[in-house]
């Protein structure tokens, strides 16, 4: 899209309203300079992913004000998205300066900088929606130009000490979603983002171009807010992971390497590895002879891709259509959240016919844009990595090595031979990101499908009268992660199961029961005599229906609520290594210090 | 008003957001309500992307009517 384009599109939908439009994501942009150029390339690149918004600009360069009081500068608390743009130049301009020829100046420069991450951090905990901070970009301005004729340059040194103080201290308050710009600075150069004519003449210092580039990168971290991110990549192999045919040319004649064309695919390879390492699953969908192709991922010097980074191969002679509804299957994901890749037109139009919620992605004729193909698209997009997202395709191939052991032994035979070890723990910071997506995610065994804003974990999670746990699961294949979360709340002499969930990949090997039975330990810890729970039915979770009177819970029909006696004990299946760890909730029960 | 203007005119119409037939070459911030500073930045990119030139900010400060960027731009040998 061309800022014409963008601005074109923009003012056809602004025509198309009549009055206030409803129900679309509202959006502040507040920011130390003048900004309004970004509306059109904001609204048309979100029109683009997601649908219609409604943008507003709070008042020329008061950060500061915003973030203290929010509501009064901004005029309205029903934002759902506050993004906040700033520079240096427009903050700090004579401290900018200063810094250059005195020490104490930089120090107080960086100081000041922390200050401002102070004021987004209260921000934060005034307001409610997504809140979005850009970097500060390197500075256009006197003294800081790379091309200063003096080394090394003491601009550069600066601005490295301020930004690397801004992250840390933005990483401690946490749930800021970070607005690269000087990355995008980086990306586009110093010089041609700006405009140094509307900078002097309006307080606007970018180019058009830049503002569109500002635009569709906030589109995509606004977008990759609501999920939806694709989760597998299938890949064709011949001409798309490698030059050449493999069945034809041989190991020795396909093109791959450090020399152009073969750089390409290599490139290409470690852009997927990065991929697969933020939780994005590869598959492989190729009609070869499977010894052939396999040999050039067992064989090949220059595969960056090992068979291990691969978590389901289909080669063989059948149809695509066919092997990436079998790869949806087996790693149990929805057609809508696949991408197919390859370099035939006639597979992608066949593909693209017969599934058209796959997305599908043609080599490029230049195949020195391989490389970089999928990396803009934003397809791939999430708000946070969390630990089970890089360990995922780890996880899948132990999967489906357990299905082979499974099958092989019975089920008492197997369960002992998995060796498992169960923890379950209070929730720390750490852990808050995954409760988090598992509270929104988990649909069938979840007994009440409370659905909760990270905040909001957060707040119970700090909350004395309440436990977050965590459960952790391994065994001798490999690690599950974090697989299951409950929380209680403590009522006087009761203790209620608000919230219980786990992750349908764990069930029947014990952890069920091992869960309730950490869970009737924490419990007594909080010094409770009875167990409460409430099962709240909707269309997916019949299958915990009977999960309380299975473990011995009884109905009080008063209530409508599962009651057991916590004299009682809940026991852990044989062969199972379990542990309880509370010490770090807010309640610091098991700490020895409490009560001395 | 000369028949080839009608592209200069068009453009500050969009930009600004009223009918053609409101401007006349002495339009200017005065009498067009959104030709605030804002305004004035907008048109000066729609102008530049449009004719395809660069002004320079003499001759920006200098755009305070239509009349006289249709001059800045006739000195740049664009056909307005």
């Amino acid at each position: 899209m061309t800022t014409i384009e963008a601005r074109s599109a923009w003012r056809d939908y602004l025509a198309s309203l009549h009055g206030e439009p409803d129900g679309v994501p509202r959006i502040a942009i507040a920011a130390s300079m003048t900004a309004e150029p970004l509306e059109p390339y904001l609204g048309a690149a979100l029109l683009n992913r997601q649908g219609p918004s409604a943008i507003t600009f709070g008042p020329f360069n008061q950060l500061h004000q915003i973030c203290l009081q929010p509501r009064e500068v901004l005029g309205d608390d029903r934002f759902d998205v506050i993004a906040l743009l700033w520079r240096l130049e427009d903050l700090f301009p004579d401290l900018l300066s200063r810094s250059l020829v005195s020490p104490e100046a930089a120090a107080d420069l960086q100081r000041q900088v922390i200050r401002f991450a102070d004021a987004v951090a209260s921000l934060r905990e005034r307001f409610e929606g997504t809140l979005i901070v850009s970097t500060p970009p390197f500075p256009l301005w006197p003294g800081f130009g790379l091309l200063d004729a003096v080394q090394p340059s003491a601009g550069m040194a600066v601005f490295q000490q301020v930004l690397q103080a801004w992250g840390a201290r933005l990483a401690q308050v946490g749930r800021v979603r970070q607005l690269d710009l000087h990355g995008l600075m980086l990306t586009t150069g110093v010089r041609a983002a700006h405009d140094v004519r509307k900078w002097q003449l309006y307080r606007q210092p970018y180019a058009e171009g830049f503002w569109l580039e500002i635009g569709q990168l906030l589109a995509r971290i606004i977008t990759a807010e609501k999920g939806g991110a694709k989760k597998c990549v299938v890949l064709d192999l011949d001409n798309t992971l490698w030059g050449g045919i493999i069945g034809e040319d041989g190991l020795e004649g396909i093109q791959l390497g450090q020399d152009f064309p073969g750089l390409a695919y290599q490139l290409f390879q470690r852009y997927l590895l990065c991929l697969k390492n933020r939780g994005v699953m590869l598959a492989v969908a190729s009609r070869n002879n499977a010894d052939d192709a396999l040999e050039v991922f067992d064989r090949h010097d220059a595969m960056v891709l090992t068979r291990r980074d691969i978590a389901a191969f289909e080669i063989h002679w059948e149809s695509k259509v066919e092997s990436i509804q079998r790869v949806a299957r087996r790693l149990n994901i929805g057609i809508d959240s696949m991408v197919f890749v390859d370099d035939n037109p006639k597979e992608i139009a066949e593909v693209a016919e017969r599934l058209p919620d796959v997305t599908c992605v043609l080599v490029p004729e230049e195949v020195a844009f391989l490389p970089g193909v999928l990396a803009e698209t934003g397809l791939f997009d999430i708000a946070e990595v969390t630990d089970e997202d890089r360990r995922r395709t780890e996880m899948i191939t132990a999967d489906s090595m357990r299905q082979q052991a499974e099958e092989s032994m019975t089920e008492d035979d197997f369960r002992r031979s998995l060796d498992l070890k169960i923890r379950v723990f209070a929730a720390q910071r750490q852990h808050l990101a995954r409760v988090t997506q598992l509270i929104n995610k988990t649909n069938q065994f979840n007994l009440t499908t409370i659905r909760r804003t990270a905040d909001q974990v957060a707040q119970l999670a700090a909350d004395p009268d309440a436990i977050v746990l965590g459960m952790d699961i391994a065994d001798r294949f490999g690690e599950y992660g974090l697989v299951g979360v409950a929380i209680l709340r403590r009522h006087g002499p009761a203790c209620v199961i608000d919230t219980l969930l786990m992750s349908c990949r764990v069930l029947g090997r014990g952890a069920e029961a091992t869960f309730m039975a950490m869970i009737a330990e924490a419990a007594r810890a909080l010094d409770c005599v009875e167990l409460r729970g409430r099962y709240v039915p909707t269309p997916k979770n019949g299958m915990v229906a009977q999960l309380y009177p299975r473990f011995g819970f009884a109905l009080d029909a008063r209530t409508g609520e599962w009651q057991m006696d916590l004299s009682r004990s809940l026991l852990v299946p044989d062969g199972v290594d379990a542990s309880l760890d509370i010490s770090h909730s807010a309640l610091g029960v098991s700490s020895p210090a409490r009560g001395a | 008003m000369a028949e080839d203007s009608d592209a200069l005119i068009a453009l500050f119409a969009e930009v600004l957001q009223v009918q053609a037939a409101e401007l006349t070459d002495d339009s200017s911030p005065e009498s067009v309500r959104r030709w605030d500073s804002l305004g004035a930045m907008a048109l000066v990119t729609a102008i530049e992307e449009r004719f395809n030139v660069q002004l320079s900010t003499k001759q920006i400060m200098k755009m305070n009517t239509i009349g006289r960027a249709r001059k800045a731009l006739q000195a740049m040998n664009v056909r307005v």
